[in-house]
């Protein structure tokens, strides 16, 4: 059997803004077809995590290996790094001044530098994936809050990544919406995309994912797989979260 | 014989001197527009410049070239921003033809004049206009790997532009009224020619009446225009729903990582 190697290896990363340590010495790996969810209080420095995978902030330590290479290192070329991790927000981002269809064509044209007939096929291709086809022509503001995320959902496949960071995707949306987020995401991991998921969703994040990475205080709490942590959690904290959350 | 009552004057100015009127006020017009223009340009290459993130990993060679250029085009803004346009319209007209030699045709003087002056203001309107595009815009283009210059080209200056748009039409339209003080370097614009007109009958309010009406003609026109511009920008209200058009891509058979390597 071909040894597996990680997409991602975030080894010892630490990030303080200014004296306040926000996340402290995370470790854990991402490897092909990995559906890992970050689960955790508000403030426990989940979305900082991942804006740091990102590189949207800089973590002050540690390491992210990506392709054997610690892309914190100075030379490195960030946006083309960028290219490779998509990343989906909780408030969208889709960029006002254009179309879905252009939204998710733009990424293809300007920085993969495809030819227009490719990046047109390509957003298409997820946007009916996702469901958002019919509506090329809209404007985001046009939209509804789950139809622009699924539009965000597209824009970042479009890109073709080798892993796909979710921040909170369902958060900003009302119950209804988010079921049909959900249910994106749950197509696109039984299509065996990688995914690093920050949700509050516990259901889908004990049913769809192989690894839950549960946060407290800027640590990893405890990490494993979704038995492990939602039918035997050891940690007090872990049940003490997780029993706040499914009393709801 | 010059007509006893006022409209009959203003018919006899009319007939009289009605193509030099409006060859001043096109005159006005261009300069205004031109000045406008290019004002804008030199808006927005300021305003881009002076928002350039700078971060701890660039190095030194480019920080000290970029806080030079911020000091001397912040010099550039408070100085024409801080005096008055005539004033500088007989510093730089004179002074260039005193001391360089060097004379500025009327056309070249007017427009230079009336740009550097637009450019001024505008860079401030344009940094504002870049500063209200919310961090999420520059994110999102960040996450999907456009550095700085794809970002601003396609993302953050076409929302910029939009936003300013009432600013630029504002400007025009002062461009418009503020070329009038041009006349003190003899540019033949709609005030100098009027001015030649009442004086020469002694008709100053019937040729100015003239030159009211002609002033807020080529305004309002012009703030209309803007505002059609304004809304073909935004583009339509409603959408097409493009079912038909897709059903050919039908989708659901491919998986990611298939289509992935069949790249």
């Amino acid at each position: 059997m071909e040894e597996r190697k990680p997409i991602l290896e975030i080894k010892h990363l630490s990030k303080s803004f200014g004296k306040n340590l926000v996340l402290k010495d995370i470790d854990f790996e991402v490897y092909p077809g990995d559906i890992t969810c970050i689960i955790g209080a508000s403030g426990s420095g989940k979305s900082t995590l991942l804006r740091c995978i990102n590189l949207l902030e800089t973590p002050t330590g540690g390491e992210i290996i990506h392709d054997g290479q610690n892309v914190l290192e100075r030379h490195v070329n960030v946006p083309a790094y960028r290219a490779k991790v998509g990343m989906v927000f909780q408030s969208f981002n889709l960029f006002n001044n254009m179309t879905v269809l252009k939204n998710c064509m733009v990424g293809c044209e300007k920085v993969l530098k495809e030819s227009r007939e490719k990046a047109y096929e390509k957003a298409i291709f997820y946007l009916e994936k996702v469901g958002m086809a019919p509506y090329i022509n809209a404007k985001p503001k046009q939209l509804s809050g789950g139809q622009k995320q699924r539009v965000a959902i597209a824009r970042a496949l479009a890109m073709e990544p080798e892993v796909l960071l979710f921040d909170e995707p369902t958060s900003a949306l009302d119950p209804q919406m988010v079921g049909e987020v959900l249910e994106v995401m749950r197509s696109l991991a039984k299509e065996g995309l990688t995914m690093l998921i920050v949700t509050h969703e516990m259901a889908f994040a004990r049913d769809v994912t192989n690894q839950v990475v549960f946060m407290a205080d800027g640590v990893i709490c405890e990490q494993g797989t979704p038995e492990e942590i939602f039918v035997n959690p050891k940690k007090e904290q872990t049940r003490e979260f997780l029993s706040r959350f499914m009393n709801k | 014989m010059l007509p006893p009552d006022f409209l009959g004057r203003l018919l006899f100015l009319l007939d009289r001197y009605g193509v030099s009127l409006l060859q001043g006020a096109g005159r006005t017009l261009i300069i205004a527009i031109i000045g406008t223009v290019i004002g804008c340009l030199i808006g927005f290459v300021v305003g881009i410049i002076q928002t350039i993130p700078v971060s701890k990993n660039d190095n030194m060679f480019k920080k000290i070239i970029l806080k030079i250029v911020r000091i001397i085009l912040a010099i550039y803004v408070e100085v024409f921003r801080g005096t008055p346009m005539m004033v500088q319209a007989m510093f730089i007209y004179y002074g260039s033809l005193q001391y360089l030699g060097v004379d500025m045709t009327m056309w070249a003087a007017a427009i230079f004049i009336v740009s550097i002056n637009t450019g001024a203001y505008m860079a401030e309107t344009v940094r504002g206009g870049i500063l209200s595009i919310d961090r999420g815009q520059t994110e999102g283009a960040a996450a999907i790997g456009m550095n700085h210059f794809t970002t601003m080209v396609y993302v953050v200056l076409p929302q910029a532009l939009r936003n300013i748009m009432p600013q630029i039409g504002n400007n025009l339209i002062i461009n418009i009224k503020d070329t009038c003080v041009l006349s003190v370097i003899s540019v033949v614009e709609l005030f100098f020619v009027s001015k030649g007109i009442a004086g020469a009958y002694y008709t100053y309010f019937e040729t100015f009446t003239l030159t009211m009406v002609i002033y807020l003609i080529m305004t309002v026109v012009c703030s209309r225009l803007l505002m059609l511009l304004e809304r073909k920008m935004d583009g339509p209200d409603t959408y097409d729903l493009a079912t038909t058009d897709t059903l050919a891509h039908t989708s659901g058979m491919m998986s990611y990582s298939a289509k992935k390597g069949g790249r």
